[in-house]
């Protein structure tokens, strides 16, 4: 076959065989990294450093959002918020990598100045040049045409809505009505309104946001993970420290990795499977490229 | 302008400490608030004789009321002249408002009418000294209406700045954040009886135009009280009559020479009178046998009528509906009703210091004797677990100061599901909301895994919450946050035994 019948075939397959051809253009297999250790802010930035380093993610000047959980009044040692040293070695990353800017909030659940001040999140980033910790303002909701399978607008928040990035970094905790509560659930964060009422058809309505405001780096936090009471938590008992942290740029093989340290399967968790029907990512740990570091 | 006297810069200084104190009553980045308004009322001594006759005891609390009411009998009616804040308000105002003729009906034992019904109020069980006195007259109108008017305005502002300028409005954020951190509250809350509570300071305002500090000689009860107290005093002063020749004390004195004779229980101590005398006459001396001419207490009657009147007070106004009573929800660690509406000053403190904005005064749910008493509505504020501060900020241990691991046990109330409103059950649709939210460690709300019919006849899973009454502290957050529009299909309803978590149930062992 010389080289014009080759590109000839080739031309052909891409009528018929749209998928080898994804298959064979994906040296895309999603990239996932899981890195171990004690140092949360050294694993933190081996993670990143292994799918490629901050540089992929973020340009210089970029207008960096930083989303952790710190939904809770409650200290790091009781694994319902993000730790503060895995945000911070995020933000430092974000600011290595040339970010003009880089905002950290959440709408918390409970008084958003305990949260921030006993999440050790406040803390931890107060020195920080160019980093601002901001509280929500209902002001910067806006409505935003979702058009997916069960939510047709909601309010998402502004500021991440006009970031150049978004990077998402949720804890890896249990939830009693999705399982456990990882990145896609993570995004609950910037939505406005009522949101509890979602709940009721929670996966659908979940992979809708996140297919409308997209993590261009998702960063779970499974330094320790809270396996039951969650999303608050409160008792230690209920904290198993795994010392991981996990990256990629796919939100649905971040929470399905993140899914198998509870011991469950991906399959069985409603949001990732419906955050991987709606084509936000792969589900499939057997198809992920998984570096451990 | 006056000239600033010794008396009127230690005014306005403690106007600024009251004002400095009630910005500080609020959360601001730490568990505990070290200084609070409260001190104010600690050493309050209408509040302290209040406290003693209704709670039959002394608390540690209120010793500097103590040193206050021994500093009177020495020094006379100080506190009206140097210190009370509204007294300083109504001087400020005083010179701005034209007089007219005194008003008759005030003259004469009025303040004594109104001052021992209080307190014989009190020692029938109710403590009602707070409505009037005025401390809690000036922090109620502070923190139900001013402060929020403030807060609400400079936030609005801000709010229509960004309208404006949409995220240029970032280059002010710093700004902006001093102010709402350290100046504004952090929340935007309207409180009922708003108006009442700014009506109160207004009339007390307006009552300056028929006379100088017209509340506090002819009506206040702590004024009153201290007059009392004063009559006492170890110095006197001298002359105790107006001069036939010169009578300029007569305009001078805002308080105390309405009449020929000086009287001795309005004088508030100000010194004008010995500043300015031409003569040199006037004159405050350590005299401590001088002859009072005055008899010392009204008459009688005035006793009789006030001990009748205080019982009437307690017995008439204590109707509450049913419907109130079950949603009757004080703070938490408070655990008897009785003692509550012995010991609590209806300052406000605990209101303006909640972190989630949970309490708001009783307008008529705790009976009309109840009235600006605290109470918790859940559905507009819950009770945030880890804090303890209305405990703090109470000047008379009402709600107690408790440690968090004890006020996270203490319960307010339980929480109840109403299964015509809750989604899981109504509507067959998951939720869970409250489940999530619930703090307790072990859950108290918790849920079964149900397989049923859905409308469309489909088998579909749904999660039915229940309750654990022996692990929910009525803390409200599943109230606050259920997602039902309007009415939530769980809401916290007062209990008759405010007993405490067991430890037991708290931290582990499985009920």
């Amino acid at each position: 076959m010389n080289r014009r019948t080759f590109l000839k075939f080739l031309g052909m397959t891409s009528l018929f065989y749209h998928r080898m051809l994804r298959d064979a253009a994906a040296t895309e297999r999603p990239l996932l990294a899981a890195a171990e250790g004690k140092d949360y802010s050294a694993i933190t930035r081996n993670a990143i450093r292994a799918i490629g380093g901050m540089g992929k993610f973020v340009r210089k000047g970029d207008l960096v959002v930083v989303k952790p959980n710190i939904g809770w009044d409650r200290t790091p040692e009781q694994a319902a918020n993000t730790h503060p040293l895995v945000v911070r070695a995020i933000v430092e990353e974000c600011l290595r990598a040339g970010a003009g800017k880089v905002k950290v909030f959440d709408r918390t659940c409970n008084d958003e100045r305990r949260c921030y001040v006993n999440s050790g999140i406040s803390a931890a980033l107060k020195e920080l040049k160019n980093v601002e910790v901001k509280y929500i303002e209902n002001e910067r909701f806006r409505k935003v045409a979702i058009n997916g399978t069960v939510l047709k607008e909601w309010e998402l928040y502004g500021e991440a809505l006009t970031a150049n990035v978004f990077i998402n970094v949720p804890i890896a905790k249990h939830h009693g009505l999705t399982g456990v509560s990882l990145g896609i659930k993570n995004i609950m964060g910037v939505m406005g309104g009522n949101r509890g009422k979602i709940h009721r058809n929670i996966g659908p309505a979940l992979a809708d946001i996140n297919g409308a405001l997209k993590s261009r780096l998702v960063v779970i936090d499974a330094t320790r993970i809270l396996t039951g009471h969650g999303p608050q938590g409160g008792d230690l008992r209920d904290v198993r420290i795994v010392n991981k942290v996990i990256a990629s740029a796919d939100i649905v093989a971040a929470d399905a990795y993140a899914t198998t340290l509870f011991g469950l399967k991906p399959a069985d968790i409603s949001t990732t499977v419906a955050a991987y029907r709606k084509g936000l990512g792969e589900m499939d740990l057997g198809k992920v490229r998984i570096l451990k570091v | 302008m006056r000239k600033l006297t010794v008396a009127r810069v230690s005014q306005l200084l403690f106007l600024l400490l009251f004002l400095f104190l009630f910005v500080l009553t609020e959360y601001r980045g730490k568990d505990e608030i070290s200084f609070a308004v409260n001190s104010f009322f600690r050493g309050n001594p209408l509040v302290l004789a209040a406290y003693v006759l209704a709670a039959k005891s002394f608390t540690w609390l209120l010793l500097p009321a103590v040193l206050v009411l021994f500093s009177t009998l020495l020094l006379g009616r100080f506190f009206c002249g140097w210190i009370c804040p509204l007294g300083t308000l109504l001087d400020l105002a005083a010179k701005r408002i034209r007089k007219t003729a005194p008003v008759r009906y005030f003259k004469g034992n009025f303040k004594y009418w109104l001052l021992f019904p209080l307190l014989s109020a009190s020692l029938f069980n109710i403590n009602l000294a707070g409505i009037f006195d005025p401390i809690a007259v000036l922090t109620r109108a502070l923190t139900f209406f001013f402060y929020p008017l403030l807060g609400d305005t400079i936030r609005q502002g801000w709010v229509g700045l960004y309208g404006i300028m949409g995220d240029k409005r970032d280059v002010l954020a710093p700004a902006y954040g001093i102010v709402r951190d350290y100046l504004l509250p952090f929340r935007e809350t309207f409180y009922p009886l708003a108006f009442m509570s700014a009506l109160f300071l207004l009339v007390i305002l307006f009552l300056e135009r028929y006379e100088t500090r017209n509340w506090c000689r002819n009506i206040c009860p702590l004024g009153t009280l201290l007059g009392l107290a004063g009559r006492f005093s170890l110095f006197k002063r001298i002359p105790d009559r107006l001069c036939p020749d010169c009578q300029a004390c007569g305009q001078l004195c805002p308080t105390a020479f309405d009449r020929e004779i000086l009287q001795q229980q309005d004088c508030i101590r100000c010194m004008e009178c010995s500043l300015k005398c031409t003569f040199s006459r006037a004159a405050f001396r350590f005299a401590p046998l001088a002859a009072d001419r005055q008899p010392y207490f009204p008459e009688r009657r005035i006793f009789i009528g006030s001990l009748l009147s205080g019982f009437l007070l307690v017995r008439l106004f204590r109707f509450r509906t049913p419907d109130a009573q079950a949603r009757l929800l004080r703070p938490p660690g408070v655990r008897d009703e009785e003692e509550f509406l012995k010991t609590c000053v209806r300052c406000g403190e605990c209101m303006k210091v909640c972190l989630k904005n949970a309490l708001y005064p009783a307008v008529l749910n705790a009976g009309a004797a109840g009235v600006f008493t605290p109470v918790m509505i859940p559905r507009l504020g819950y009770c945030e677990y880890n804090c303890t501060l209305c405990g703090q900020v109470c000047p008379t241990g009402a709600i107690p100061n408790l440690p968090p691991q004890q006020k996270r046990m203490e319960v307010i109330g339980k929480a109840v599901l109403d299964k015509n409103r809750c989604l899981p059950f109504a509507k067959k649709t998951n939720c869970i909301v409250c489940e999530e939210h619930c703090p307790i460690p072990k859950k108290a709300i918790r849920f079964e895994e149900v397989m049923e019919a859905d409308m469309s006849g489909k088998q579909v899973s749904l999660k039915k919450p229940y309750v654990v009454d022996e692990l929910c502290n009525g803390c409200g957050i599943c109230e606050y946050i259920c997602p039902v529009d309007g009415k939530a299909g769980i809401e916290i309803t007062a209990t008759g035994e405010r007993t405490p978590l067991e430890n037991g149930y708290f931290q582990g062992a499985e009920p």
